[in-house]
């Protein structure tokens, strides 16, 4: 309210307008007055009576409004001998207790209020010299006062605070604050904070709970609403774990304040190399700008990677332009089995993309003749050896497949079934690939593999006799673009930006499809598309979501002339990239067996980590009973074994939890057995790290402070006007009250109100001439 | 009954009046006899424009033949071409067609095979292209006989040098002795500079991709081999099968040297000449394409 408004009210009304909100009006009547009452009514009546037999010269108009005139100062009268009063409870000076409660966490050293930190406020109202807030607040109440960043402490001297607490959680400290004061009276609790809370609980339980109690919470807010200048790197969206030779595609957002249209440099770092820098133009200030990244990650093992912008002038907090992102370079082969229904030169194209990268197995089964197979790339001579796999053990050990043109009649129905639940249960990837046996060519239309694929099969005649597709063969011939997703994604992303790439295919030469396609489904997403031959935007790449894993379907059947084509170079690797790009992303997020994960990927020092594990057998059905072991392995060599327990809510997740003594990156490694026989392995990683938690998002959050105050019955306050607190904090509910009654009948605008009506009545007289 | 003679003195005869540096020949469009297979088989290709040496199409039939042997074509784009690489050769040897040799009936008869014997999808007729021409990456699979007569141009060095290293496969037969094999050498150095010729082991991948072959095979010519005599020619006595691979071990080029393949593909319906010898160049060629299109 502003406090013009607030002055006004206060004189008019004698009390401000916090009192009326704490206190009740009520009137005191008593039986003199009463009396009083009556006895004026006695006297009224007749006197009205008799006025209204006279006839004088008035009109009845006048009559009418000279009487109702005097009427309401009567009544006037009369109301303010009912005695009106605002009843409050006042706090009994020294008899209650106040919680203080003083942020203590690094963002509080942030300067800008004035180039003073906002601790500053802290200390010099708490600290050793005192001050007249301190002053008024310890003549009415007990103080107690706590400190706290993201646990809560008592403490004895306001004056020693650091300002060194890695992180704040609002709600804990009110919890712990009330939980220690709850055997004594309580009038409050004063939050000194500037609300940049870094907990992801939600705050309403809390003020619930304090809302139960009747303990209102004031608020103080310290610092400034919005920077006037800052760059910050608000958030970093990267994968957990990569393969290695993988190119990364990180998403950073950053958020400005008063670098409108300016352009920074953004600068990717790994372990204090720069791997890559883009410039970015930031945009206005509602808006984050967010800017996508790639780089190559080079060797494996757990990488600290730093996203920084260099520090402008001005800057009101620069350490929120880095952050850092654990992640997890993985050196494994992911196997992949590609099965292909007849002799086609995309296998051999394909594998001759792939054999150089160390990271896939490309497991091929090639259908050279009826009952026929080549079997390339396998472990051993068992792998396979009774053609596509039938039981769901042995063709789960794969994290990919590929479908080349293999009619959907060669598969019995459970082995089409299997590969529908590879993709859902299982997690795997599915890539199918066009050709003259696949799609509904190759009568895939009403199988459960059609559940999984993300293009729509058009029904065909399948003729009885020959158990093949009777529709005449398909055939076009289309140039590929991509789509404006497909331009970003990184599979199809050749070249530096968006206009490159999308530049890039226009070189490449036409590939042809034998297979009429048509449409996709409503939750896949096209990255390529086709147009020639009178047919414009068939979908070429497209992929969905499908339970656990993803389907990915590439209509063309000869990408190789990508390879082989007069107008592509020899050195030209635009089908190598793609090929290995695609087959890395068929096999990213692919489930193992036994997976361990962290909530977070980096810690502060002190905080406990809670590991867990998800078991699945070798079919990727939870498992319940299994022994799960994790050993932590830290920085400095030290090994912990923790045995993992079932959490019985969830089926097939385990649960531990440990401590880290020291910073740095730790090694998880979970071991998973069930009676004896192994299931699994998995590793993690997690870094313990003084986190910069607290420097981002550090803008006072007045919203915030101003909710917990409201809700629980206080007041928001900021240092400007925190000189009325003490006064505030004495009309309340809580703690040893009183009762106290405050008449209201002398209040200046009751006065005016009856001088007002007086002399309203008196000048009608005279303008009527009434005298 | 036709034998044929390479008398030695005939070669180099032959070999003294060698012209090198032809021009390339303008020839018949050969992409257009794929465009209207029905008519082109029973047609006969247009001649030859008079002035220069240009690459015609032979007349591969004998009199009363040509109806036999014609499969009807099955529409639309297949996954395999039988590609028969067409070059200059030296004037001398078929006007400049050696490429010729055994066209397109061995071919024909060969495809039959392989499209009995395997699940591929391939053309039924033969598939004659120069190696200059550009869209020779559409086949990556190429044939070629009688490299002992070949005298490349330069455009066919580098046509045939770039698609093999984009990952084309390349398969040389039916030439016999060491005169023809330096000939063929000394081309393949202008092509492939630098890679050796080396054998092939036994082991190797393309001798059990889909037939085990365990033994190499001498196929003798149509004539010797109905006669039942010796199966070698010129002093190439003893069958070989070299190859060239790329640096990461692959193999480009399958030579079979001192064996006639082509021939056995070509009589196999003769009943005078010996079934083994069809049955291993068929076993042969169905390795190689099988390797070919797997690795």
């Amino acid at each position: 309210m502003p406090s013009w408004f607030e002055s006004l009210f206060e004189f008019l009304f004698k009390y401000r307008p916090l009192l009326y909100d704490r206190g009740e009006l009520s009137l005191g009547v008593s039986w003199p007055v009463v009396v009083a009452g009556v006895a004026g009514v006695a006297i009224a009546v007749p006197t009205l009576l008799r006025y209204r037999a006279i006839q004088g010269k008035a009109s009845a108009r006048d009559r009418l409004v000279l009487t109702g005139l005097r009427v309401a100062i009567l009544l006037l009268v009369v109301f303010c001998l009912f005695r009106p009063s605002l009843v409050l409870s006042t706090v009994v000076p020294q008899r209650s207790f106040v919680g203080i409660l003083l942020d203590d966490s690094r963002s509080m050293q942030i300067a800008d209020v004035g180039g003073k930190a906002r601790g500053a406020f802290i200390q010099e109202t708490f600290g050793p010299e005192g001050s007249a807030l301190a002053e008024a607040l310890s003549e009415k109440f007990m103080l107690r006062f706590f400190r706290f960043s993201d646990s809560a402490d008592r403490l004895s001297d306001p004056g020693s605070l650091g300002f060194a607490g890695p992180s704040t959680h609002l709600a804990r400290a009110l919890e712990r604050s009330v939980s220690e004061l709850s055997n004594v009276p309580l009038a409050g609790i004063v939050l000194v904070s500037d609300g940049a809370d870094n907990s992801t609980d939600a705050i309403s339980d809390t003020l619930l709970d304090l809302q139960a109690r009747k303990v209102p919470v004031h608020t103080v807010g310290l610092g400034r609403e919005r920077f006037t200048r800052d760059i910050e790197v608000s958030r970093v969206e990267a994968p957990r774990t990569v393969l290695e030779g993988s190119s990364l595609v990180v998403d950073v957002t950053l958020s400005q304040r008063g670098f409108d249209g300016e352009t920074v440099r953004l600068d990717v770092e790994d372990d204090g190399r720069i791997v890559n820098s883009r410039d970015v133009t930031l945009t206005g200030e509602a808006e984050a700008t967010t800017v996508r990244v790639h780089f190559t990650v080079p060797s494996p093992g757990a990488r600290v990677f730093r996203f920084k912008v260099a520090v402008a002038e001005g800057e009101m907090v620069t350490q929120n332009n880095s952050r850092e992102q654990l992640i997890e370079v993985e050196d494994r082969r992911e196997k992949i089995l590609y099965f292909e229904g007849e002799p086609r030169f995309e296998l051999k194209f394909i594998r001759r993309a792939v054999t150089e990268d160390e990271n896939l197995q490309l497991v091929c089964l090639q259908r050279t003749a009826e009952g026929k197979f080549l079997r390339l790339d396998v472990d051993d001579a068992e792998e396979l050896a009774s053609g596509f796999p039938k039981t769901r053990e042995e063709l789960f050990r794969y994290r990919g497949i590929v479908l080349g043109s293999i009619e959907a009649s060669y598969f019995t129905h459970d082995q089409l079934r299997m590969i529908a639940d590879f993709v859902s249960q299982r997690g795997g990837g599915l890539l199918v690939l066009g050709g003259r046996l696949s799609f509904s060519e190759g009568g895939y239309a009403g199988t459960p593999v059609e559940e999984v694929l993300p293009v729509v099969l058009e029904a065909v005649d399948i003729s009885p006799e020959t158990e093949e597709v009777s529709a005449p063969g398909f055939f076009a011939s289309l140039v590929v673009e991509p789509t404006p997703f497909g331009t970003t994604h990184p599979v199809t992303q050749f070249g530096s930006d968006l206009e490159s790439s999308a530049e890039r295919f226009k070189t490449l030469p036409p590939l042809s499809t034998l297979n009429d396609v048509r449409s996709v489904k409503p939750g896949a997403t096209t990255l390529l598309e086709g147009s020639g031959d009178g047919i414009s935007d068939q979908p070429i790449l497209v992929f969905q979501r499908y339970g656990r894993g993803k389907a990915i379907a590439l209509t063309v059947n000869d990408s190789w002339q990508w390879q082989m084509h007069h107008d592509i170079p020899l050195e030209d690797l635009t089908h190598e990239l793609f090929w290995r790009r695609l087959l890395r992303w068929l096999v990213s997020y692919v489930p193992d067996q036994v997976a361990v994960t962290t909530d977070k990927s980096r810690y502060a020092p002190g905080e406990s980590v809670v590991l867990t594990a998800e078991v699945d057998d070798d079919r990727f059905l939870k498992v319940n009973n299994a022994q799960v072991q994790a050993t932590v392995r830290a920085p400095s060599g030290d090994v912990v074994e923790r045995p993992m327990e079932w959490t019985v809510d969830k089926d097939g997740e385990y649960r531990a939890g440990f401590l880290p003594g020291e910073k740095g990156i730790f090694e998880v490694a979970v071991q998973a057995e069930r009676e004896g026989a192994l299931l699994g392995t998995a590793t993690s990683y997690m870094e313990i790290e003084d986190l910069d938690d607290e420097y981002f998002q550090a803008e006072m959050r007045a919203p915030l402070l101003s909710r917990i105050a409201n809700e629980t019955g206080g007041g928001f306050y900021r240092p400007e006007t925190v000189s009325r607190l003490p006064e505030d904090m004495s009309y309340t509910e809580g703690g040893a009250t009183v009762r106290e009654r405050r008449d209201l009948w002398d209040m200046p605008a009751l006065f005016l109100l009856m001088v007002g009506l007086v002399s309203a009545e008196w000048s009608y007289r005279k303008y009527r001439g009434l005298a | 009954m036709q034998r044929k003679t390479h008398n030695l003195a005939y070669r180099r005869v032959a070999f003294a009046a060698l012209t090198l540096g032809l021009a390339a020949p303008a020839g018949i469009p050969v992409r257009q006899i794929l465009a209207a297979p029905k008519d082109r088989v029973l047609a006969k290709a247009a001649p030859p424009a008079p002035q220069s040496p240009i690459l015609s199409l032979p007349d591969a039939f004998g009199p009363g033949q040509e109806d036999d042997f014609i499969p009807q074509p099955s529409a639309g784009p297949r996954q395999f071409y039988f590609t028969r690489a067409a070059y200059t050769g030296y004037y001398r040897f078929r006007d400049f067609r050696s490429w010729s040799v055994d066209f397109p009936k061995a071919d024909r008869q060969f495809l039959m095979g392989l499209r009995r014997l395997t699940n591929l999808d391939a053309y039924e007729l033969e598939n004659p292209v120069r190696l200059t021409d550009p869209e020779i990456g559409k086949y990556p699979f190429l044939y070629t006989v009688e490299v002992g007569y070949m005298a490349l141009t330069e455009g066919e060095v580098e046509g045939l040098g770039r698609y093999l290293h984009a990952g084309g496969f390349l398969v040389v037969d039916d030439f016999w002795g060491t005169m023809e094999w330096e000939n063929f050498q000394a081309q393949f150095q202008r092509i492939l500079p630098g890679y050796p010729i080396v054998d092939i082991p036994l082991t190797h991948p393309i001798f059990n991709c889909f037939y085990d072959v365990k033994e190499i095979v001498q196929v003798p010519n149509v004539g010797q081999g109905m006669q039942g005599g010796p199966t070698w020619e010129s002093d190439g006595y003893y069958p070989e099968v070299k190859g060239i691979f790329d640096e990461q071990g692959r193999l480009m080029v399958v030579i079979n040297w001192n064996t006639d393949l082509g021939d056995a593909w070509e009589w196999a319906e003769n009943p005078y000449y010996p079934l083994r010898f069809s049955t291993y160049a068929y076993q042969m060629g169905v390795n190689f394409i099988i390797y070919a299109m797997s690795h």
